[in-house]
């Protein structure tokens, strides 16, 4: 038993001596920045783009001891590690699940920093016969006819991301429920993944317009083609949020500073210039000018069920 | 790399007691330490999430989406690798040299280290293995570490990362500069330990 007890004191004495000497390297490495880290959780198909590491370089001319981070994650998820207190600020495109978070008391200065529309992308044969129909409702509508009568393949994200949810409001909006049929796939990945496997499998999904031309100009999206886009009723809002900080350990003073950079003229003048020459057509549509427009969006995109 | 030499400085002693441990507690912690090697490393990662989060028992330490938490998940994730090998290793060498050590009048101390004398070829071969395993996996490096562009984005999540933007010959490439510094620690190993022998 003694030989047992020694064992467990060794192990105990190495593992003090690690964890000792990483609390040393963690103060050596963070000494002379740590006023200046801000860390933002935001949606993939922000990120993906490279967008947000545009507007934090630009940032960094005028604030060049500022280090920005960016943990990359599904709308549902970026929200959630704001709850637990881990990072300062979050930027997502999920109104109704950024209104529980501001009713909790978590998120606080949220401001409409840009949008863009979600498409409906499939096979360029369209057996559901959507090309072209205004109204995504009624497309959610023929793809679940065509999907019954085995003609057609819907890929969903399934991963509660910003994508997700509007994907979830829109069957709700038609009246019909596709989940645990044969035809309706829930991928359980990020855009990027789902809109490959719709391509394998020449199915249906729903995608924002972003991340769709980014993969369509790397060539890798062969089979599929924008049927509907357009619409308010597919309009993507992204908001930027300070997670509250008189709940949490929050760089607030940082936080508010980029901020105010996004929504500013300039920051704004990325947003609307970002993949201009690459894709043809900007990737995001600046907020400004539009606020109230977009808020009265959101407010109703927000109080869906 | 820091991951496996941390993961040795408990996993040596660790295997070592357990070998010369003579209860059937042994079996049972060698048969957990068994269990534990098919943990999918996304759940390691979530745990320590969990532990270290700002709002988790350990977040005063702030370690989360840092360098280092990456190591010590890391760590934790080959430690039952690393314990199951040795521990099989340290078996054999101490019922070969331990009792012959001790009875050519040599001291405990002594014998310990004509032991581990004995098994340090199976020792860095083992921990070769361990760092494979802590080099190529995602989870915990993806979940703890955050994937921040410069400061805790490692090979397998720029991978991921650049899976995600479609962007597959940059995966392709990143993956081929893994398996090329995975194959040149290796054989620099084996090539150290040939010149040893």
């Amino acid at each position: 038993m003694t030989i047992l007890l020694r064992g467990i004191i060794i192990v105990l004495f190495n593992i003090t001596i690690a964890i000792l000497w990483f609390m040393v390297l963690h103060v050596f490495t963070y000494s002379d920045s740590i006023d200046g880290i801000l860390r933002v959780s935001t949606t993939t198909s922000l990120y993906a783009t490279g967008l947000l590491e545009k507007l934090a370089d630009e940032f960094r001319k005028y604030y060049p001891n500022v280090v920005i981070q960016f943990i990359a994650v599904g709308s549902g998820r970026a929200l959630e590690l704001a709850a637990k207190g881990d990072i300062d600020m979050v930027l997502v495109h999920a109104p109704q699940l950024e209104r529980e978070y501001i009713n909790r008391g978590i998120l606080i200065d949220g401001s409409i920093i840009a949008y863009n529309y979600f498409v409906i992308v499939g096979p360029g044969d369209d057996p559901a016969g959507i090309r072209g129909l205004s109204n995504p409702v009624s497309a959610f509508k023929r793809i679940y006819m065509a999907g019954v009568m085995g003609k057609a393949l819907f890929i969903s994200r399934g991963d509660n991301s910003g994508t997700h949810v509007r994907e979830l409001s829109l069957w709700r909006k038609a009246k019909l429920n596709p989940r645990g049929q044969e035809w309706y796939i829930e991928s359980g990945t990020g855009m990027a993944k789902t809109l490959l496997i719709a391509n394998e499998k020449r199915a249906y999904t729903l995608s924002d317009v972003g991340t769709f031309l980014k993969l369509k100009c790397e060539g890798v999206l062969g089979e599929l083609e924008i049927l509907v886009s357009g619409g308010v009723d597919l309009i993507n809002i992204y908001s930027a949020y300070i997670v509250n900080p008189q709940e949490y350990n929050v760089n607030y003073k940082l936080a508010k500073l980029f901020l105010e950079f996004i929504t500013s003229n300039e920051g704004q003048k990325i947003i609307s210039l970002y993949g201009k020459s690459e894709f043809g057509q900007p990737l995001f549509y600046p907020a400004k000018g539009k606020e109230v427009e977009l808020r009265r969006y959101w407010k109703k995109l927000a109080e869906e069920v | 790399m820091s991951a496996t030499i941390l993961a040795l400085t408990w996993s040596i002693p660790l295997s070592i007691r357990m070998a010369s441990m003579k209860h059937r507690v042994k079996s049972v912690i060698i048969s957990v330490f068994n269990a534990l090697l098919g943990l999918p490393t996304v759940l390691v990662g979530l745990l320590l999430y969990l532990i270290f989060s700002r709002s988790g028992p350990l977040g005063f330490l702030k370690l989360l989406y840092t360098p280092q938490i990456i190591v010590i998940g890391q760590a934790i994730l080959i430690t039952p690798l690393l314990v199951s090998l040795m521990y099989e290793v340290f078996t054999k060498a101490l019922a070969e040299y331990w009792e012959l050590a001790l009875s050519l009048g040599a001291s405990r101390g002594q014998a310990y280290k004509t032991v581990i004398r004995e098994v340090s070829g199976d020792i860095l071969t083992i921990s070769l293995i361990g760092f494979s395993r802590a080099i190529g996996e995602l989870g915990v490096a993806l979940i703890v570490g955050g994937n921040i562009k410069g400061y805790t984005r490692v090979l397998t999540t720029a991978i991921a990362l650049e899976v995600e933007k479609g962007e597959f010959n940059v995966a392709m490439i990143l993956g081929l500069l893994l398996f090329i510094i995975v194959l040149s620690v290796i054989l620099s190993i084996r090539f150290i330990k040939r010149g040893t022998q």
